[in-house]
């Protein structure tokens, strides 16, 4: 094993160099436009950290080298849910735990389906997305007020402030990281993600690790429903609609491979998400208008993925 | 016994669709219903069958090789948004109209295969820059208004069953041609199979990977040509919001898949989307709301595929049982 050089290192810190690159982007754009970057740095937190929770748990799942599409419809899910027990309770700890708790249940019965039945895990979660954006339309349907489930704004304000916020998702990237490095589950995933055959022949259970990547994802995943209600206390069939792909970008952008294996990372969907956050921060201040802004966060996208990437390009295309 | 195997063959072909088509008229009998009651039916239908059929051809091209594509409705949409403008600004007719819409989506298709070739980044990945990108790039070209076309009669009254049908021929017939006759076809097998058997024997697999993203690219400007032509407008989508056009795909496509066992896979795709147009069709007569109608396609989705990962297991159980008896 030789030295490596400079432009050897800096595919595994073109995440974080991007990160910071970001940061100080925003900054100096901020001070060009005369923009309002505390207010800004704000709404970055309160848009990253969702992303962030949902994100860090889905790492365990790309990490065996599977894929899922409806994290998003599960946030939203459970944040309709915990919305409801609130408004029948008045209690946010009730709220969070059915928060958390539908969040488990969904977790479960997708890794089940998967487990039980051999079946790909990416279709099952295709399949779950399509039933849980539904089954949010019911829920809708059934409260029977409009097309919006709301909680009273003022019950939620305590605890809609960034140092909370952060102190949730921190608690969470510390249990995520304990979990991911000190514990064998980690170490176990990461050998599933890399080579599965040869993890299969040494004795792990990739199903029990399969179902075991849910539960933790669900945890993150509640956090985040409990924070979006926090955060919006009105709901609708667009809540979290989008999180499931943003927390692909996140996890690709914060320099995990999708494919997982050992390169897999825990900080990775912080950076990821965090990233997207000061990018759209950005495009909002440069005020580019909302189809140039995308088109630019695109290619971004595109460039760190790409520099991440680095020498590991083959001969082949990859699949 | 060649003739024998045929007609087994053919029977087997056709089991799903018309199982699928007894079930469901059996269902609206009960309902005091027909499926096919009027031309809109029948209208409905073939235009489900066109689009279905298209849509999934677009998705297996690629996700056969692995490569899987998000970025398919985004091309169908920036397609159908380019071509629409045009056809407005040029006074064209719906032909012509077309013919732009395929030429767009195709180097749509070309471009999102020229950044994956020159970057070798995973084309799932890929996939999702180039979604958000032709997102953006319709939203910019047209303001965020989307196109409307609904004071155009002749291109809205290109709707009509024949022109579907005729659609949905031509694109079956070409995809069979250019798939399981030509030198193209055979390289894309080979590659299929065995990639790196298939580039050690000198197959160009970058000139293969384009021409798969350029083809599925030019089906997907159909399918955003038959949209606008039918309502008469191109609404606009950001942030992935056009990636559900790709999920309709994935049951027929799996159908199509166990029915390619029997005959041509093609075909199998054909005949998977006419089940999935007769489940639509039933969907509208039966004025299903549209959660349910997400939720029992998932469930179909489901269903096939704990019976396919599944099959064998549950066929030599279903054996020793009937050896038991």
């Amino acid at each position: 094993m030789g030295k490596q050089t400079i432009r050897e290192r800096i595919p595994a810190f073109a995440s974080i160099l991007g990160l910071l690159a970001l940061i100080a982007a925003y900054y100096i754009v901020g001070l060009i436009r005369d923009a309002n970057v505390a207010y800004g740095l704000k709404a970055v937190v309160n848009q990253s950290v969702v992303v962030a929770l949902v994100a860090t748990g889905a790492v365990f799942i790309y990490t065996l080298g599977s894929f899922d599409i409806s994290l998003g419809a599960a946030t939203g899910v459970s944040a309709l849910l915990g919305a409801m027990a609130y408004n029948a309770t008045g209690s946010l700890p009730v709220m969070f735990l059915v928060c958390i708790g539908v969040a488990v249940a969904i977790g479960f019965i997708n890794s089940s389906l998967a487990s039980v039945f051999n079946l790909p895990i990416f279709v099952t979660t295709v399949a779950m997305m399509s039933v849980l954006s539904a089954f949010m339309l019911i829920l809708i349907g059934w409260n029977g007020a409009g097309d919006t489930i709301k909680v009273k704004a003022r019950d939620v304000r305590p605890l809609d402030n960034i140092p909370f916020k952060v102190a949730v998702l921190a608690a969470y990237i510390a249990l995520c990281w304990f979990v991911f490095t000190l514990l064998p589950t980690g170490r176990e995933a990461k050998f599933i993600g890399g080579n599965p055959v040869c993890a299969k022949l040494s004795g792990i259970d990739e199903k029990k690790l399969a179902i075991i990547a849910s539960l933790i994802s669900a945890i993150g995943i509640g956090l985040g429903a409990f924070l979006t209600i926090v955060y919006a206390p009105t709901l609708n069939k667009d809540t979290a609609s989008s999180i499931g792909m943003d927390v692909i970008i996140a996890i690709v952008f914060g320099g995990m491979p999708v494919s997982g294996g050992p390169r897999s990372r825990i900080l990775s969907a912080v950076v990821g998400a965090f990233s997207m956050g000061f990018l759209s921060q950005i495009m909002s201040m440069l005020n580019l208008g909302s189809g140039y802004g995308q088109m630019i966060k695109a290619a971004i996208f595109l460039l760190v993925v790409f520099i991440a990437l680095g020498s590991q390009r083959g001969k082949l295309l990859t699949r | 016994m060649k003739k024998t195997r045929l007609l087994k063959n053919l029977m087997l072909s056709l089991l799903i669709p018309c199982a699928v088509l007894l079930v469901l008229e059996a269902m609206a009998l009960g309902k005091g219903l027909r499926l096919f009651a009027n031309a809109d039916s029948w209208k409905l239908f073939f235009r489900a069958v066109a689009n279905v059929t298209l849509t999934t051809f677009a998705l297996s091209i690629n996700l056969d090789s692995g490569r899987f594509d998000f970025s398919l409705g985004a091309v169908s949409m920036l397609s159908a948004t380019v071509a629409g403008t045009l056809a407005q600004q040029w006074n064209v007719g719906p032909w012509p109209m077309l013919a732009i819409a395929v030429a767009v989506a195709a180097l749509l298709g070309l471009l999102h295969g020229g950044v994956y070739v020159l970057t070798r980044i995973p084309p799932i990945i890929v996939s999702l820059g180039m979604a958000l990108f032709y997102e953006g790039c319709a939203f910019a070209f047209t303001g965020g208004k989307g196109v409307s076309l609904v004071t155009r009669l002749d291109i809205i009254g290109f709707s009509t069953i024949g022109h579907y049908i005729l659609l949905t021929a031509v694109a079956v017939a070409l995809i069979v041609l250019l798939f399981d006759y030509t030198r193209f076809g055979a390289n894309y097998r080979a590659l299929l199979s065995g990639q790196k058997i298939a580039v050690e024997t000198g197959i160009h697999e970058i000139g293969n990977a384009l021409g798969c993203y350029a083809v599925s690219g030019a089906l997907m400007g159909v399918v955003g040509f038959i949209s606008l032509a039918n309502t008469g407008s191109q609404q606009m989508a950001l942030n992935f919001g056009s990636i559900g056009v790709m999920f309709t795909a994935f049951l027929p496509m799996f159908i199509g898949g166990w029915i390619g066992r029997y005959i041509n896979k093609r075909v199998g795709i054909m005949l998977g989307a006419t089940s999935m147009a007769l489940i639509s069709l039933a969907f509208a007569r039966f004025n299903t709301a549209s959660s349910v109608q997400s939720i029992v396609s998932a469930l179909l989705l489901v269903l096939f595929l704990i019976y396919l990962n599944n099959e064998f297991a549950i066929l030599s159980r279903f054996r020793k049982k009937q050896d038991a008896k």
